[in-house]
């Protein structure tokens, strides 16, 4: 059986090759990857793509989640500041009622009322950068103003609407709580009860002093119960966002499992393929310098 | 028998010899040259000479090249195979660049951002900033949508360069193959040897193989190539040219005696250029389109039944070229954000308040539902790199397997064709014995003659 005389070919072709691979595996290493273009496994690639989308989605709830948590706690910092308040126009109230004030004292009483009264009004304005907190989604103007006809009633103009969030796949929490279910509750308005309380005091009567206070009271209740909202929804973000990262962790792993070459691996495979280019390269050289026929004649 | 026999038998013998290594040398000279089939010389008894006719000479009877017609056949094949896999793969490699998941601003990361804007906007939907950054999203998504849609225009438009240049080289090619056919069918109605003109001939076939593929028919006029689908490239010594002819998408088809055979070229690096440019790119310009389209008409409807900062009716945010009751072509070469300020972007419902997302929140609900190519946002992108991946994983896997074969076959054909050192130098060595020993005789017979002429003379003179 004749062979073929011309090797010179073959050798060219198994040089290339070694050299290839040479290069695939020097890739590899230095990328850390052994998936880099999506014909090299393009299955892999498609999951990769899908993946991101999800990290993407993961760390937008997150931010979103960090950005709400911030109007959250000033929002409950600020009515922090509105019971302690309303503490102390309770005490005022108490101690109008206890019937042993001259109208001169009560007049007195009736002055920080009416200071505590304005400092509420500011409250119940809070803005923070550039919306106003307590507005429900009217968010653009001052939810609480003066009246047009009587200076001293408090209206509100916002509405009784919650911004809804989405902060996880198929959950949402409220961002806010309108101020009308704060302040303003119907039969316990902050500023009804305090504006009552200032003019009972005016009047000197004890009795209707001790009503405006229990308002007051009432009013300082549900205010109290009202903030829980925020200590909830921090609550509930929190918890959200642990999960969040123990998803990340995981798609993350995942992904690694995809693409990722094994640094060991990759390693072995380069000096491997180096060691045959060289014994390829040897090899040919070897065969070359083979004598002929022509050699030993004449 | 006699002298003279003999003379005339060592003679011939001197003149086959030489033949022989004519052609040993000539085997040795082209050891390299492409498409040469080594020739070994056929001896055979010649007539008898002389009166009994028992002294028989030698005679060339034929210089024969030694190849396998069928083996030649399959290599061209695999060569067309091969050429048309490794020009698919070299194609698409730069288009399948922008749909990798490490390039950022491609279509699928461009969208993941897009909607982690419109999320962050959600959280306070009456921000400037935020606003600002969502028409900045919006705009990547457009640029990333136009980017997609130039890379593919543009490797289609080298494919459709590749198409005219290598008609080009195919019909020098077959002018040629008609040339040498004229020659060979000539030299053969002659009786001469066709050795040379069937080797270049070979030669010519396989390089037309890495461009085309075709059909051979041998007749009485020579070779006859056809077209896969019959139409004539060479009968006899006529080449027939293939032309190139623009169609209605602006590209060169191709046609061969006025018939177009761009559909039927199925192999060679012009197969792979037209595949690449007709099928694989021209569905994937489609996709990218429909998607485009698709997508923006999605969040330009809910856009619309919403109401923007200003409390005013939602218009589309996004401008792609005819709407909703128009086609998508083009849709992703021009696809451009319409809205020229955030403020414009409705993310209340319609007559909700400015702090209002629930608008935004159907908007960010896009992102989950089949609103392109039949499939969520973010699916239609990874179907599409997995689609293009998948084509030019199994060009590679082709390319590689047809190459083995080819290997193969190559060693088989020079195992039979090729020239080798070794076995030509022992050859040289036997038809120079041969030569030597044929000149003894010569001589041997000079001496005897001379010896029958100097009988009966009395004085020889020396």
């Amino acid at each position: 059986m004749r062979v073929n005389p011309n090797y010179a070919t073959d050798m060219v072709n198994l040089m290339d090759l070694a050299q290839q691979n040479e290069d695939n595996a020097a890739q590899q290493l230095s990328t850390g990857r052994r998936v880099s273009l999506p014909s090299d496994n393009p299955a892999a690639e498609a999951a990769m793509i899908n993946a991101n989308a999800q990290t993407a989605s993961i760390d937008q709830y997150t931010a979103s989640s960090d950005s709400l948590t911030d109007v959250l706690n000033t929002a409950n910092s600020t009515l922090s500041s509105a019971v302690t308040l309303l503490q102390r126009a309770v005490s005022l109230g108490v101690e109008g009622a206890n019937g042993t004030n001259n109208q001169s004292d009560l007049d007195t009483i009736a002055t920080q009322v009416s200071g505590i009264q304005s400092q509420m009004l500011s409250i119940a304005n809070t803005s923070y950068a550039g919306q106003y907190l307590f507005a429900g989604t009217a968010t653009g103007a001052a939810p609480y103003v003066a009246d047009a006809a009587d200076p001293n009633q408090i209206d509100y103009v916002g509405n009784g609407e919650q911004n809804q969030v989405k902060i996880g796949t198929g959950l949402s929490v409220a961002a806010n709580l309108p101020g009308s279910s704060i302040f303003s509750q119907s039969g316990a308005n902050v500023f009804t009860a305090l504006q009552s309380l200032v003019t009972a005091l005016q009047s000197g009567d004890s009795t209707s002093i001790g009503t405006a206070e229990t308002g007051v009271s009432t009013a300082l209740n549900a205010v109290d119960t009202a903030q829980a909202f925020y200590g909830g929804a921090v609550n509930e973000l929190t918890t959200n966002e642990n999960y969040l990262s123990q998803e990340k962790l995981n798609i993350t792993t995942y992904q690694n499992t995809l693409v990722a070459s094994d640094t060991a691996t990759a390693a072995t495979d380069v000096t491997q393929d180096q060691s045959i280019l060289t014994a390829t390269v040897a090899a040919a050289a070897q065969i070359n310098q083979q004598a002929n026929l022509l050699t030993y004649l004449h | 028998m006699g002298l003279t026999a003999d003379l005339n038998v060592s003679v011939q013998s001197l003149l086959a010899s030489t033949q022989a290594m004519d052609v040993t040398t000539t085997n040795i000279a082209n050891q390299n040259t492409p498409g040469y089939a080594r020739r070994t010389v056929v001896l055979e008894e010649s007539a008898p000479n002389g009166a009994d006719g028992s002294t028989t000479g030698v005679d060339v009877k034929a210089i024969q090249s030694i190849r396998d017609a069928v083996l030649d056949l399959s290599i061209n094949a695999a060569t067309s195979q091969q050429n048309l896999s490794n020009t698919v793969s070299n194609s698409l490699g730069p288009v399948q660049t922008v749909f990798s998941d490490t390039a950022s601003d491609s279509i699928g990361s461009t969208i993941d951002s897009f909607f982690s804007a419109l999320q962050q906007l959600s959280t306070s939907p009456a921000s400037s900033p935020l606003r600002s950054q969502v028409l900045t999203a919006a705009g990547n998504v457009a640029s990333a949508f136009q980017s997609t849609a130039s890379v593919i225009t543009q490797a289609q438009q080298q494919a459709d360069q590749a198409v005219v240049q290598q008609t080009g080289e195919a019909n020098s090619l077959l002018q040629q193959i008609a040339a040498t056919n004229g020659q060979l069918t000539t030299a053969q109605n002659l009786g001469q040897s066709t050795n040379s003109d069937q080797d270049q001939l070979s030669n010519l076939l396989s390089q037309l193989s890495a461009i085309v593929d075709y059909k051979t028919v041998n007749s009485s006029d020579g070779l006859t190539l056809t077209t896969a689908s019959g139409a004539p490239l060479v009968v006899g010594n006529k080449a027939y040219a293939l032309t190139n002819s623009i169609n209605s998408n602006g590209f060169n088809d191709v046609y061969a005696g006025g018939a177009d055979v761009t559909s039927s070229i199925q192999a060679g690096t012009l197969g792979g250029d037209l595949q690449t440019r007709d099928q694989t790119l021209s569905t994937l310009a489609s996709q990218v389109d429909q998607y485009a389209f698709q997508f923006a008409q999605a969040v330009n409807n809910v856009q619309t039944a919403g109401s923007d900062l200003s409390g005013n009716p939602g218009v589309a945010l996004f401008n792609p070229p005819n709407t909703t009751t128009g086609t998508a072509t083009g849709a992703a070469s021009s696809l451009a954000v319409a809205l020229t300020s955030g403020s414009q972007i409705a993310a209340a419902t319609s007559g909700g308040a400015s702090g209002d997302s629930s608008n935004l929140t159907t908007m960010i609900d896009l992102q989950n539902q089949p609103i392109t190519n039949g499939e969520t946002p973010d699916d239609a992108f990874s179907n599409l790199t997995f689609s293009i991946g998948s084509t030019i994983s199994q060009a590679n896997s082709n390319s590689t397997a047809t190459g083995n074969i080819l290997t193969q076959l190559q060693n088989q054909q020079s195992s039979i064709e090729g020239v080798s050192l070794d076995e030509e130098s022992s050859n040289l060595l036997l038809y120079e014995r041969s030569y030597q020993a044929a000149a003894k005789v010569i001589s041997t017979i000079d001496t005897l003659m001379g010896n029958v002429l100097d009988m009966g003379v009395t004085d020889p003179g020396y």
